[in-house]
């Protein structure tokens, strides 16, 4: 045979079961070895940036908080507080904590959930299923603060929606003491359950120079030794307050970035104590007026999946001229992609887990139905019948146009 | 905001304008860290090199789009986190003949930033290795871009 | 006489200890294991079919059954069909010579422990061809995995098996648990530890279960060699799986705990020594499913590494330990 034929082709996606979201990967792979990687993405684009021109600064809130379902905090925060910059108010220090608190139990959330995925990656189910159990504890908090458990509209323009009694303060430090044991727990597995060790470590390697030049961001970028940490190098909400470290891990693998979120979560209930502990009193928001003048801001704030970018442009209407978006995702995925060159196909869930991605946050501008020639909306009952009809008719072609490659 | 502790960002906008010359349209320091620098469309490049160079941006968050009806306005936001700086650099180009460089050389990042910005706007970024659409459908029509103001979500019907 | 003899054993192959008792039992493993795999992972696992859910494993069978049975374009239609059927038949089979109502099993001849050893190999061939036929990528990926890690494990498995043996200086079955329960009086298991952990890692590897299921790891590559099975196929293939557990914990009873031999009322003998049976093979099973909810799944390398770099050495120190007791006198 010759070395040519060896060489396969795997497409990754649009649907596998390793990929939660709909994205597609195509490996070149000769034998286990993966030699190239390309990538598609846009399956879930909602047109999200062209939506927003349409609507109001306050129903763009909701909108931009079901970007992604995971840091659903971030977003909605992100936008409140480069809308608040942009009509020139500040939320009022209460307001400011309370929302900081809420980006903080959402980045424990939002590891959590990250460290249970990576395990099944990788075989580890008995892992996945406790951390999950216990990622109910944030849940549950998260819930008694705001009402809800995913998308929580807390944030609005010029502070947040609800208030934090004494009686919540001391049933969040319950739950933080509970989550803090039981991250302890699961750091010390990581660290010493061989087979997490064999698959993780030297696993997917990133190194400095490649993050930095591809310009990695967030929990990705500090495991390859890059000390960058927005809350801290760009100041937003609290942060320039609340002390806390920024977790840098310089082996660059799988591994460097489990411990990187591990220890990230014990900071970030380290910071929840002190925003609760430290909470002053007064308002929680202020006023907003309807409509902005003129005027453009760039916004930022560090997602639990690292940097999060809002560009807000104002036309003096109630309604932005421009939402930008860029979310950490896509900044990753050149990134991961130099991972993923290299390793073995048994490496590629765990590697692509590794950067935590949220493909629906990444793909949001447009949505559309459209065939070139002509212009129609299908309901999804006529799109049904039709691809039945249509596969009828060509369904054995399309197969075997497939098998033959 | 104090207006001492906006020395570097001030530094920042005459270095631009000694450096660019004529090229150099306009400079703003907005607040704390985020300086724009507006430049003609043939000295964008040098600006962003320059940008990079001497005060180490080297964070390209993204490349940002805007339809301003004449014209698309696209804004390159540079980032260096240790010194806190956020540069902006923008230009215009006319939308007719929407063409301009690529970066990707200087930065590899702008990679998937001109294609999403090609995808949605139809700015044609000459040099670019792989300009394909980013996120929509292969089969979408050639030469319609959405986020451009003419366009309404309604033309699909 | 030879008719209703003819018929007695007829009756053994297909109803007990035959086919259906073995598929009834590998059934209640299978409910077993995922039950305590559930429980382990702070789930509740199977609840709504029958006590306990007792009848879930079986509601899943005839489930599969009902489903759609595809058959790709691009697979060998032949091989494709034939490889379930075989696989539950050849489990089936070896399941005859595993000795679960009284010392003997339903077949035994001289050497038939280097027969089930072949037969078992045969399980690692049928996947690997399953996932030849299909002609799918991802299958493709899972065959050449199969095909690795039987190299790995085969070789441990076998020397383990032999190591017991060597022990009871004979090649058959029921001479192995008659050494036992007869001249020993004690299981081998107090003699061979070694071999009897090398056993059960093996077994893992042989049944692909984590940290062994490389070729069928879902979240890499999305079933392996079993993603174009379905309907009927995978029912089978399923059912096969079921019954390679029976044999996996069966052949450890026999070789290692002393067949399904423990105290009874005389005269009762086959009732005791199936509940015997039962109990030992659900110990094997526990500790088959305590291993499986430890781990994360290795990499195929790491697994051939680890397989020829410490079971194989392990598993022949093991024999050289047996000689050395027999040389001695103490066995």
């Amino acid at each position: 045979m010759s070395v040519e034929k060896r060489i396969f082709k795997i497409p990754v996606g649009p649907q596998h079961p390793a990929l939660k979201e709909f994205e597609h990967f195509v490996f070149t792979v000769d034998g286990e070895r993966v030699i190239d990687v390309g990538f598609r993405i846009g399956y879930t684009h909602r047109g999200i940036e062209k939506l927003a021109e349409s609507k109001t600064y306050i129903q763009n809130l909701y909108l931009c908080e079901r970007i992604c379902g995971i840091c659903s905090a971030a977003h909605q925060g992100c936008y409140a507080q480069t809308v608040e910059e942009l009509a020139d108010i500040t939320a009022p220090p209460r307001g400011t904590y309370i929302r900081t608190l809420i980006w903080e139990l959402e980045r424990i959330h939002s590891h959590l959930l990250w460290l249970g995925v990576a395990a099944h990656e990788i075989g580890f189910d008995t892992l996945f299923m406790l951390v999950w159990r216990d990622r109910e504890v944030v849940m549950d908090l998260l819930e008694m603060i705001s009402g809800n458990r995913v998308n929580y509209a807390m944030s609005t323009i010029g502070g947040v929606r609800r208030d934090i009694s004494d009686e919540l303060k001391h049933k969040i430090l319950k739950g933080l003491d509970i989550l803090e044991e039981r991250t302890k727990y699961y750091k010390e597995v990581c660290m010493k359950e061989q087979t997490i060790l064999a698959r993780a470590a030297n696993v997917g390697i990133l190194t400095r120079e490649q993050a930095l030049k591809l310009n990695a961001v967030g929990p990705t970028a500090r495991a390859s030794g890059v000390d960058v940490d927005l809350r801290r190098d760009d100041p937003y909400g609290a942060y320039d307050e609340v002390p806390f470290n920024v977790i840098v891990y310089d082996t660059c693998d799988v591994l460097a970035r489990v411990l990187v979120r591990v220890d990230e979560t014990f900071e970030c209930i380290n910071m929840c104590r002190w925003l609760l502990e430290n909470l002053p009193e007064g308002d929680i928001r202020t006023k907003f007026a309807r409509k902005i003048a003129e005027n453009e801001v760039v916004g930022r704030v560090e997602a639990p999946r690292g940097e999060l970018f809002y560009y807000i442009k104002s036309n003096g209407t109630d309604k932005p001229e421009r939402l930008k978006v860029r979310t950490p995702t896509l900044a990753n995925i050149l990134p991961v992609c130099e991972m993923l060159k290299g390793g073995y196909i048994a490496d590629i869930p765990i590697v692509l887990a590794g950067i935590d991605p949220c493909f629906a946050c990444m793909d949001r501008a447009l949505f559309i139905d459209e065939n070139s020639e002509k212009k129609w909306v299908w309901s999804r009952e006529q799109l049904r019948i039709y691809s039945i009809k249509w596969y009828k008719e060509h369904g054995n072609e399309v197969v075997r146009e497939r098998w033959k490659q | 905001m104090l207006s001492e502790s906006l020395e570097v960002e001030k530094e920042i906008v005459d270095d631009f304008k000694k450096i660019l010359g004529a090229d150099f349209i306009d400079g703003q320091v907005q607040r704390k860290g985020r300086v724009y620098i507006k430049v003609k469309t043939d000295a964008y490049k040098k600006a962003i090199e320059h940008a990079v160079e001497k005060w180490n941006t080297y964070h390209l968050s993204t490349i940002s789009g805007v339809d301003l009806g004449e014209n698309i306005e696209l804004l390159y936001h540079l980032l260096d986190p240790k010194a806190k700086i956020t540069i902006t650099i923008r230009t215009e180009i006319p939308k007719s003949d929407p063409k301009i460089g690529t970066v990707s050389d200087i930065l590899p990042s702008a990679l998937v930033y001109e294609r999403e910005v090609y995808d949605l706007l139809g700015v044609i970024f000459t040099g670019h290795p792989d300009l394909r659409r980013l996120v929509l459908p292969e089969d979408f029509p050639e030469g319609v871009h959405p986020l451009r103001k003419e366009w309404k979500p309604e033309e699909v019907k | 006489m030879e008719t209703i003899e003819l018929l007695i054993l007829l009756l053994k192959f297909i109803v007990f200890p035959g086919a259906i008792f073995c598929i009834a039992y590998g059934f209640f493993l299978e409910w077993f294991d995922r039950k305590l795999y559930a429980k382990f992972q702070n789930r509740i696992g199977p609840l709504l079919t029958g006590p306990k859910g007792l009848l879930q494993p079986f509601a899943d069978f005839v489930k599969l059954l009902a489903k759609e049975d595809i058959t790709p374009v691009g697979a060998d239609k032949l091989g494709f069909t034939l490889t379930p059927l075989l696989t539950v038949a050849v489990s089936l089979f070896t399941l005859l010579f595993i000795p679960i109502h009284s010392l003997t099993g339903v077949l035994s001849l001289p050497g038939d422990v280097l027969l089930v050893l072949f037969i078992s190999t045969v399980f690692g061939l049928l996947i690997m061809f399953a996932g030849y036929f299909s002609g799918n990528r991802f299958s493709m990926v899972g065959t050449e995995r199969t095909g690795l890690q039987f190299v790995g494990y085969e070789i441990p498995f076998a020397l383990s098996v032999i190591s017991v043996a060597a022990a009871a200086r004979s090649l058959e079955i029921t001479n192995i648990v008659n050494y036992q329960v007869n001249i020993l009086g004690l299981p081998l298991i107090v003699f061979t530890p070694i071999a009897f952990a090398i056993y059960l890692i093996s077994a893992l590897a042989k049944l692909e279960k984590i940290p062994f299921d490389i070729p069928e790891a879902e979240t890499e590559i999305v079933g392996g060699w079993q993603v174009e099975y379905s309907g009927k196929k995978l029912a089978f293939f399923r059912l096969a799986t079921d019954l390679k557990m029976v044999f996996v914990s069966g052949l450890a009873a026999a070789l290692f705990l002393g067949g399904p031999y423990g105290p009874s009322i005389p005269g009762l003998e086959p009732i005791f020594y199936t509940i015997w049976f039962i109990i030992k093979t659900l110990i094997v099973m526990f500790i088959l499913s305590n291993l499986r909810s430890l781990f994360a799944r290795y990499r195929i390398d790491q697994v051939v590494h680890g397989f020829w770099k410490y079971m194989v050495p392990l598993a022949v120190l093991q024999i050289l330990i047996v000689e050395g007791l027999i040389f001695m006198g103490v066995i």
